[in-house]
């Protein structure tokens, strides 16, 4: 019950927190030089199309009025229409979010096994040859961009060792699964369609990898220093002393606490993967909502500009409430402070 | 000891992960072999397929493959018929009467008759995106006269109207009307078709859309059905339009054979790489697409001609072309691509003499260093840094202080809009409308076209103004080309703008089992097709997969 108010509480903020972030994009996003109408059109458009244009954006209005136009559209799921792909943003939305959320689960999944994996292991063999192969592993991925990742891999599983498909989420000739979900691994599945699932995961491994590297190393980081921070701890002596197996100390009396700042600093990632995907979109030509938000920028799109700023904000809050919640999970201190209402 | 315990944690864990990855990696591999001919082809995004919205490259190779017009261009400029198998034009020139062929065919089955022209006609005015300015200030409309008879009548002569009408793509419009959102800005026609055909087409072109994937790509399908028929028995059966020009998954995609065309926007590195390929070719088109720098000539120091012509003296154009634009040539005001280019002018070239001549008649000479000349480059086109470097590294030899500004495009178009903000020099490449030079003429010299992106030289000249509006409603092309050639003898003689050079569009294919006929035409002496988009008609492209040299990845439909 306690933790409910809680997060009763968090979403209640976060609220604010969207109507805030709101307000800045809309007024940063008009405030860039270029009038949207014109760039769309093109110079030639005669001057009546662009300002019939310009009225059905509401841009000859001011803008606080522009605002409440945008808000209570969006407020009723309308985010207007890209001036890009000529379609209603909403719809453009349910296109390209599964595709970047596929590849950012992916890419979140081989975030949160290598990086407890690398960080245990080297914690448990520290100072061994396997602690400073996985520490000098880190420190190149950490430095690594994912799209220098993406170019690296992209040579070498594309043109180099061409094992690996490296363009889009399905290769031609198989057929899309009927939508559910949209996320093409999870909908062929379900739909049996075993084909589709294995050809869509493929195309996943590159883009995915190139993706999580760089917070798989500095996760992995963290979790070692944390772990070797923790056996130090006089409980662990304790736990010795009673006897209890080596393995027993190191996964569940060690590992557990020890999780607590890589999980939530794997949120925060997570919810970067994200924004951060989009060079990585671009090299694998995948239709991420990513992609498609920096090309809204580079032609002034500015409904789509607002939406995916929003719908990013909206990642960022969500992804940070579940981490709050395996903290707590995780770590009884945080349980307790919140059943006290701290 | 630590050895063991690391053993007994693999047995754990980290093995089964292992042979997982491994399986996978493993099993990627495998490709069935077919043989189905395809043209797989990168180009910039978007890519529209309504003919009342797209105008850029990509649209325009898509319109011209799913569409068709009433005539068809030539490589000189002029049109033959298509659509239309005749026409007439009446004595004052503001009338066309044009005769259909009968049974050309939608690709849904429905007959194209001249209702259909006429709806067409009516949508892109109406619309006003896209080409549909070739039309909305010169016709006043059309009518069906006959079910295969259809008359459009003008406001003013307009001589270049036949030309334009090759962006006059016919659609279905029973086809469209069947399929408008009720709720749009058109009143009883709702959004005019415009949300359909984001992922359809309602042509009768010898391609249909078989599949559209926003962001993704466009795969085409022949029509079997075609009208004018399928004298190639070697044309592609698919075409995929790939929207992606990033470098490293372009090259990676032609050297696994999964790709028979590269796009436009290859870096010069890039294609040499690409060049490498065995079985590869990278060629050279010209569509007409000049590099300028624009010379503001109501700002000082570049409101002096003087002052203009030693900088056009000044600039080594041929070591630009070398160095940053090989394949490039030479340009005045117009391309030499461009029907209605004036052959006698010579292009300005480096001399440092004249340019220190001029110099000294102008009256900034002697204050150089009060007057610097301020050159904006746009960010997104690396090259043009290049080019601003060794344009300053010239004009410091006759004592010009150049200050470069590199400048997002949006910030670019924004400062052009007026000229107290327009920068004294703007680099920026522009491409003729429709492929005469009247349309380069119009859009870049007219006082109409000042404030927008295509006229950073705020020219405003009434003479040029009158000389172009009669040139252009001339209807005897020879009479209009030489007009056209006074024109740009008189704008050479202002020197408003540098024209650096016509740009080389340059692509890379698979030379060992494509035919690319422009390039071909090229290699022939003869001209490529001047309007955007049809060097790319695919119709006329032969594919014999068989002879494919590996690495080549068969296509699955």
């Amino acid at each position: 019950m306690k933790l409910g108010s809680f997060l009763l509480k968090r979403l209640l903020l976060s609220i604010f927190v969207i109507f805030g972030l709101s307000i800045v994009i809309f007024i940063i996003a008009r405030v860039v030089p270029g009038d949207p109408a014109r760039m769309a059109l093109g110079p030639r458009a005669p001057e009546e199309v662009v300002q019939r244009l310009r009225q059905e954006m509401y841009l000859d209005k001011p803008l606080p009025e522009q605002y409440f136009y945008w808000i209570r559209g969006v407020l009723s799921g309308d985010f207007g229409r890209s001036l890009v792909t000529k379609r209603a943003v909403s719809e453009d939305i349910k296109e390209f979010l599964p595709a970047t959320m596929e590849l950012a689960i992916f890419a979140g999944i081989l975030m949160a096994i290598f990086a407890v994996l690398l960080g245990t292991l080297a914690a448990r063999y520290k100072d061994t040859w396997v602690d400073s192969l996985i520490r000098t592993l880190s420190y190149f991925g950490v430095a690594i961009p994912a799209f220098v990742a993406a170019i690296i891999f992209m040579l070498l599983f594309g043109y180099y060792w061409p094992i690996l498909p490296v363009l889009g989420r399905l290769s031609p000739g198989i057929s899309y699964p009927i939508r559910i979900t949209g996320l093409l691994t999870l909908d062929s599945l379900i739909q049996g369609n075993f084909v589709a699932f294995w050809d869509a995961l493929k195309h996943l491994i590159l883009p995915s990898v190139a993706l999580s590297l760089g917070a798989l190393f500095q996760e992995a980081r963290i979790t070692r220093s944390s772990m070797v921070d923790n056996m130090r701890k006089d409980f662990l002596s304790a736990e010795r002393g009673y006897g209890i197996p080596e393995r027993v100390i190191m996964f569940k009396y060690l590992l557990k606490p020890s999780l607590i700042p890589t999980v939530s600093m794997m949120g925060l990632d997570f919810a970067s993967l994200f924004a951060n995907a989009f060079l990585v979109e671009t090299i694998f030509n995948w239709p991420g909502i990513s992609r498609y938000g920096i090309s809204a920028m580079m032609h002034k799109d500015l409904s789509v500009i607002s939406a995916v700023i929003i719908v990013f904000g909206a990642i960022f809050v969500v992804v940070n409430i579940i981490v709050d919640i395996i903290v707590a999970f995780l770590d009884p201190r945080v349980r307790l402070s919140t059943s006290r209402g701290i | 000891m630590k050895t063991s315990k690391f053993v007994r944690f693999l047995r754990n864990g980290l093995f089964l992960v292992l042979v997982v990855s491994l399986v996978l990696i493993l099993s990627c591999a495998g490709y069935t072999q077919q043989e189905v001919k395809v043209i797989r082809h990168t180009d910039s995004w978007p890519c529209y397929l309504d003919p009342a919205v797209g105008s850029d490259y990509a649209s325009s190779i898509a319109l011209c493959n799913l569409y068709d017009s009433l005539v068809f261009p030539n490589p000189d400029g002029s049109v033959k018929p298509w659509l239309a198998k005749s026409w007439e034009i009446s004595g004052d020139g503001l009338t066309y009467t044009f005769e259909l062929v009968p049974g050309a065919k939608f690709h849904n089955g429905d007959e194209l008759t001249a209702d259909d022209v006429v709806f067409s006609l009516e949508r892109i005015m109406t619309i006003g995106e896209g080409y549909g300015y070739l039309f909305t200030t010169s016709v006043e409309g059309a009518k069906a006269l006959e079910k295969y008879k259809v008359q459009f009548t003008l406001k003013k002569t307009f001589g270049p109207f036949l030309g334009a009408l090759v962006r006059l793509y016919i659609l279905d419009k029973n086809q469209v009307m069947a399929n408008l959102q009720k709720e749009g800005p058109y009143g009883e026609f709702g959004d005019y078709g415009k949300g359909w055909l984001v992922t359809h087409d309602a042509g009768s072109g010898p391609y249909k859309v078989k599949e559209m994937k926003t962001e993704e790509y466009l795969l085409m399908e022949k029509f079997n059905d075609y009208w004018a028929g399928w004298e190639n028995k070697d044309a592609p059966q698919y075409v995929k339009e790939i929207g992606t020009t990033e470098a490293i998954t372009v090259r990676t995609l032609i050297s696994r054979g999964e790709l028979e065309i590269t796009d436009q926007w290859q870096t010069s590195e890039n294609l040499a790489a690409i060049d490498q390929i065995p079985n590869t070719e990278v060629s050279s088109l010209f569509e007409g697409s000049v590099l300028n720098i624009m010379l503001n000539t109501k700002k000082p120091p570049t409101d002096c001609i003087q002052f203009r012509k030693a900088l056009a003296y000044c600039i080594d154009y041929q070591q630009i072309i070398n160095k940053i634009f090989p394949g490039s040539r030479p340009s005045g005001s117009i391309a030499s691509s461009t029907p209605g280019y004036n052959p006698n002018l010579k292009p300005y070239t480096l001399d440092l003499a004249k340019a220190e001549g001029e110099l000294k008649q102008s009256p900034y000479y002697g204050k150089l260093d009060q007057y610097p000349f301020e050159l904006y480059w746009v960010s997104e086109v690396p090259d043009e840094e290049k080019i601003a470097l060794m344009v300053q590294a010239n004009a410091a030899k006759l004592g010009i202080k150049v200050n470069i500004v590199k400048i997002p495009w949006l910030s670019m178009i924004d400062n052009l809009a007026k000229p107290e903000t327009t920068p004294n020099g703007a680099i920026i490449f522009v491409s003729p409308h429709y492929a005469e030079a009247g349309s380069m003429l119009e859009s870049r010299y007219h006082s109409r076209s000042c404030g927008t992106w295509e006229q950073g030289e705020w020219l405003q000249d009434p003479e040029i103004d009158a000389m172009i509006e009669d040139a252009i409603i001339t209807i005897d092309q020879k009479e209009r080309f030489q007009k056209y050639y006074a024109i740009q003898e008189k704008i050479a003689e202002l020197s408003p703008t540098l024209w650096i050079l016509e740009q080389a569009v340059k692509q890379a294919h698979r030379s060992d089992y494509v035919v690319f006929p422009a390039v071909e035409d090229v290699k022939q002496g003869k001209l490529c097709n001047p309007v955007m988009g049809y060097n790319f008609y695919y119709r006329d492209f032969k594919v014999t997969s068989e002879k494919a040299q590996p690495p080549y990845t068969p296509f699955k439909p």
